[in-house]
């Protein structure tokens, strides 16, 4: 069965919120009833099929076409199945996803992965800031799931993250891990400034030498045996995430924050 | 224009009338008696509904600084709870913390008419009528807090008369244009700035030579000889301690016969029997309620679920923040007039605890006689959001569905309660008491909470349904000053509430001291203090109502 498809007609002035269409809240609709859906637009409600081209498809297998970063909230709470957007998304994607997966050809604005417990994201061009990170008011961010980013990604990736892993192929903006509870992010690029600024545990995995604040302690080099477990679990994903057992499994490690606990750790591949 | 409500089962506890059909008539917002043979324009057939009075809420935190502060700190409870704009309501969030507007079309979707914001700090009383003003569809009222205040407490030490007292106290009233007096933790909120953790009622501030005892003495005195209708609006000693039977009920000792209005007395009705040293000392405080006439109570039950508390009990609230969840918190002082503190706060019905402070509640309730003396709060947000109220009438009103409840409680709680053999039901009649007459007595309301001509057209039309829980969630009609502003639990027209004052007579000389204290200690001076009638009606948009006092010579 093909696709669900929708084609962005016009890009719209006002960020719209397209939280209601997932699998799970799409599930069992015809496209009639699709294009009927309300959405807000500005202060004004509109129908879907006002704003998108909708053809009939698998609605576990939703595929969104659009060139303007104002669409929000895509794959909010997701369960299962399968969106695919051609082009850009908005802020919130995937938040609070708890299965199923989300791929997005280009860029993503902030707050993508927020509060996700499970399934996967993968992103093809950068990821804005708070990648995984959780939404001002809420205590805990990222708590499950794998966050896949080719490009960069923005400032305060993970923060308050609980679980789950993030890899980003690209570079990370500033405070990248701050308040990480626990939880592993991986970054193959250059980081910037206050790398884990506040975590308590967790990991950072990195390629290239960060400047820590002065609360993280050097604790030598080191082989720790997760390395090998996770750089072959690894293995199967395309791109420069798969061939992370070439790098081997000997690191320099820092202790830190040591304000926080100091019990999280940043590692960098020797 | 005659309207004529015609056929209802009318609920009326302070006529007497206990569900009798009868027809009722408005005329330019008042229940009127027409003419004989006077034509009504307009008819409203309610065959087989339940007629009552708007109901009134005494006690509801819904305006003031801390409120604002625990909206800021819970923006998840705002965004799971979103109430869509529509061509006649606004947007608004939130159900333990609702938004103004959220609040005011959620109240009067329940049938209810006025609310009283319980902690207006004197300082903070510009912002709480602000915050009222614009909750629509309500009258609202405050109480203002004394009791903390350290100028109270200096004219207190300096041993004045008991006039300057009073003329220290209506003067607040006014300037604050509240209609009672409520006092927190007496003297506690202040000593907790002395690094007090806890102060008894007998027990002497650590920098005043006073007593909780000494400004619980002297404040029910003042409201009482100032003639102000309601009785010193009492949050004891000892908030949530096992054990704390003993100070409440020094508490209500130290009115000294007074009338003295206990509220959220679920929290201050605990004893420390039993292993785990919590135990409920409801009979207690329910056989010395029922034997002095001169207490009122108000309940605060607790219901599960996830709230948040707001209280000026700085002492209490700081005590309690280990158990915020979410885990975040905040105490403050407000500019030395009293405190803030807000504690985010789940109560679960498996934990031992909360779940005796459950059935606590809901014995004081079936075991208080007079329902013209308690009244049904969950003391909102502190035991739960005033939305669950419809759920506490059913648990008062079918002892079926309270046993079905206490059974799957924690067990170590419920066999600890006697919940289970209290057969008492609350009649349709004792609800109308509780939320509707009495609240207007207590309070001194004379224009409401009845439907005798002469009233306030606020009236709540109730479907006639099995489940009282669904009868009182969603009113039929309702009517605010004769319009009908809600339409099978739906708002139907927007309207905008008074402001319920009282303003007890005084000797003006008692502004040239607190005008010297403003000017040494305060950072506003006293004439910006003072909220003036034009104010309330142009500028914060909400005109007041002066209701009576009646004062006693001194």
């Amino acid at each position: 069965m093909t696709s669900l498809t929708l084609e962005l007609t016009a890009p719209p002035m006002p960020r719209i919120d397209l939280s209601a269409l997932t699998p799970d809240r799409l599930a069992g609709r015809s496209a009639d009833a699709i294009r009927r859906l309300p959405l807000w637009v500005g202060n004004e409600e509109a129908t879907l099929g006002d704003l998108f081209t909708v053809t009939a498809g698998d609605t576990d297998d939703i595929l969104i076409r659009c060139d303007s970063d104002r669409l929000d909230g895509i794959g909010t709470g997701m369960s299962r199945g399968a969106i695919r957007v051609e082009g850009r998304a908005g802020a919130y994607l995937g938040r609070q996803q708890r299965g199923g997966t989300i791929s997005v050809s280009g860029d993503t604005g902030p707050f993508a992965g927020s509060g996700m417990t499970g399934g996967g994201i993968e992103i093809g061009g950068n990821a804005g800031d708070f990648l995984g990170a959780a939404i001002p008011g809420e205590r805990r961010g990222m708590r499950g799931g794998r966050i896949q980013v080719r490009g960069n990604a923005g400032d305060r990736i993970g923060d308050h993250q609980r679980r789950g892993l993030i890899l980003i192929g690209g570079d990370a903006g500033d405070y990248c891990g701050s308040r990480l509870v626990a939880g592993t992010i991986v970054v193959l690029g250059r980081t910037g400034a206050n790398l884990g600024f506040a975590m308590r545990r967790g990991t950072l995995l990195l390629t290239s030498q960060p400047r820590l604040p002065p609360t993280f302690n050097p604790n030598g080099t080191q082989e720790p045996g997760f390395l090998a477990l996770l750089t072959r679990d690894l293995a199967g994903l395309g791109g420069p995430f798969g061939q992370l057992q070439a790098r081997g499994t000997r690191v320099h490690r820092w202790l830190g924050d040591l304000g926080y606990g100091g019990q999280g750790e940043v590692l960098v591949w020797a | 224009m005659l309207t004529r409500l015609a056929g209802g089962l009318i609920y009326d506890p302070a006529q007497g009338i206990d569900g009798e059909v009868r027809d009722l008539f408005i005329r330019d917002g008042q229940l009127v008696a027409p003419a004989p043979g006077e034509d009504p324009d307009h008819t409203y057939d309610l065959r087989g509904k339940l007629v009552m009075a708007g109901a009134i809420d005494l006690h509801t935190h819904i305006g003031g600084g801390k409120v604002n502060i625990a909206r800021t700190m819970l923006p998840e409870d705002q965004r799971a709870h979103c109430r869509a704009r529509t061509a006649l309501t606004r947007t608004g969030g939130g159900q333990v913390v609702p938004s103004t507007f959220a609040a005011g079309y959620r109240y009067a979707e329940m049938g209810y008419t006025t609310a009283f914001e319980p902690a207006v700090l004197p300082m903070n009383a510009r912002q709480a009528h602000m915050e009222m003003a614009d909750t629509p569809m309500l009258d609202t009222g405050g109480y203002a807090m004394l009791g903390n205040d350290d100028l109270l407490l200096q004219l207190m030490s300096e041993g004045v008369g008991q006039e300057v007292i009073n003329d220290y106290v209506a003067w607040t009233l006014k300037a604050t244009q509240c209609i009672g007096i409520k006092v927190v933790n007496p003297g506690g909120i202040n000593a907790f700035k002395f690094n007090a953790r806890k102060l008894d009622v007998d027990e002497r501030h650590p920098h005043y030579p006073l007593t909780p005892r000494d400004i619980l003495r002297t404040l029910s005195r003042a409201v009482a000889e100032l003639g102000v209708p309601h009785p010193l609006h009492v949050h004891a000693s000892n908030l949530g301690i096992p054990g704390n039977q003993v100070s409440t009920l020094a508490t209500i000792d130290a009115a000294e016969g007074l009338p003295i209005h206990l509220t959220h007395i679920q929290f201050h009705s605990y004893g420390a029997e039993g292993d785990r040293r919590f135990s409920s000392a409801a009979a207690v405080i329910a056989e010395a309620v029922n034997r002095r006439p001169n207490v009122t109570i108000d309940v605060g039950q607790v219901m599960f679920g996830q709230t948040v508390t707001v209280s000026g009990d700085t002492m209490r609230q700081y005590a309690n923040h280990q158990h915020a969840h979410p885990r975040k918190w905040t105490c403050m002082d407000i500019e030395c007039d009293a405190g803030c503190g807000v504690v985010p706060f789940r109560y679960r019905d498996q934990n031992f605890v909360n779940a005796l402070q459950w059935a606590i509640g809901l014995e004081l309730f079936l075991m208080v006689d007079d329902p013209w003396r308690v009244f049904l709060t969950t003391d909102h947000p502190n035991g739960a959001p005033f939305t669950s109220y419809p759920r506490l009438i059913r648990l008062l009103m079918d002892r079926g569905f309270r046993n079905d409840c206490l059974a799957q409680i924690n067990p170590e709680a419920a066999a600890l309660s006697n919940l289970g053999s209290l057969t008492r039901e609350y009649s349709r009649n004792e609800i109308a008491i509780m939320t509707r007459a009495a609240p207007a007595r207590i309070l001194g309301l004379a224009d409401r909470g009845h439907l005798a001509p002469g009233a306030r057209a606020d009236i709540t039309v109730y479907h006639d349904l099995a489940d009282p829980e669904q009868t009182f969630a969603r009113p039929m009609l309702v009517f605010k000053g004769g319009e009908l502003v809600v339409e099978e639990g739906a708002v139907t027209r927007v309207v905008r509430g008074r402001t319920q004052v009282v303003r007890p007579e005084f000797d003006p000389a008692i502004e040239g001291r607190i005008g010297r204290w403003f000017d040494r200690y305060h950072s506003i001076r006293l004439a910006n203090f003072a909220i003036t009638d034009t104010e309330m009606a142009a500028g914060i948009g909400s005109p007041v109502t002066i209701h009576p006092c009646n004062r006693r010579s001194t």
